[in-house]
């Protein structure tokens, strides 16, 4: 009889790692616009942001890694880092191997962005919003739960506070009389 | 007493470093910090430079020579 273990943990490990994912996406924006005010320590604020993603570079980790160890799906450990190589939905699959591999070169370019220039490492934390878009479109369309109400809340939930963070960020400065201009030498998040 | 040194290549202007400590820290028209202290026996130094994104902030004990931060 096959044990279920591993597949519960590897659709447990994903939905964890995209609420994560998206809780630091928004943790980052509400660093930079600062909806809040003074109620929240920048410090706080910052560390929230970094420890989630982390949190979530690790649920990622127990999702690749879980499955490969199942047997629901037969994966190889080279279909998590080369796309095309799921035989299941492919293409979603395949999604979803880009989008962990851009969350990882995004995550580690902190600790680089000395060495690739800071122009650079800002122009590469605007893709954080590519990666939420290519973690939804990957959840929705090669999850096999993403049917499910409780799913479907999930998903919604997570579009629903980025979108509310982003509208902030981008039309806050609107109410106060200023344009927002966009700056591709800003962070977007961070 | 802490001292406090600042990376201005990795500075992005966010801006809480000197809403915590603006005792110490100001941005300039460019946008960037401009340390106005040098040394400072504030705690709230601290905190400022655990709260920059970019880590951009370096806080030293002035008589040891110790990194805080």
């Amino acid at each position: 009889m096959h044990d279920p273990t591993f597949w519960i943990l590897a659709r447990a490990s994903g939905f964890t790692a995209y609420v994560l994912l998206a809780l630091s996406v928004v943790a980052g924006i509400v660093l930079k616009s600062r909806p809040f005010g003074n109620r929240l320590k920048p410090a706080t604020v910052t560390d929230t942001h970094r420890t989630l993603a982390l949190l979530g570079l690790s649920a990622l980790a127990i999702h690749a890694a879980t499955l490969v160890l199942d047997t629901t799906i037969p994966l190889s450990v080279w279909a998590l880092f080369v796309p095309g190589v799921s035989p299941y939905r492919p293409l979603w699959v395949s999604v979803g191997v880009l989008t962990a591999e851009l969350m990882v070169i995004i995550y580690a370019s902190f600790s680089l962005k000395k060495r690739i220039g800071v122009k650079n490492w800002r122009r590469l934390h605007w893709a954080t919003y590519a990666l939420f878009l290519g973690a939804t479109v990957h959840g929705l369309m090669s999850g096999s739960d993403s049917s499910r109400t409780w799913a479907l809340a999930i998903y919604l939930g997570a579009i629903g506070a980025l979108t509310a963070a982003a509208g902030w960020r981008f039309l806050a400065p609107l109410t106060k009389g200023e344009t927002y201009v966009p700056n591709l030498d800003r962070p977007a998040a961070l | 007493m802490y001292r406090i040194s600042i990376d201005q290549q990795l500075c992005s202007g966010f801006g809480s470093c000197a809403e915590t400590a603006p005792a110490v820290f100001a941005l300039d028209s460019s946008g960037t910090v401009t340390l106005l202290r040098p040394e400072s026996d504030e705690e709230n130094v601290v905190e400022a430079a655990r709260s920059c994104p970019m880590g951009a902030i370096a806080v030293f004990d002035a008589s040891s020579g110790d990194q805080v931060v």
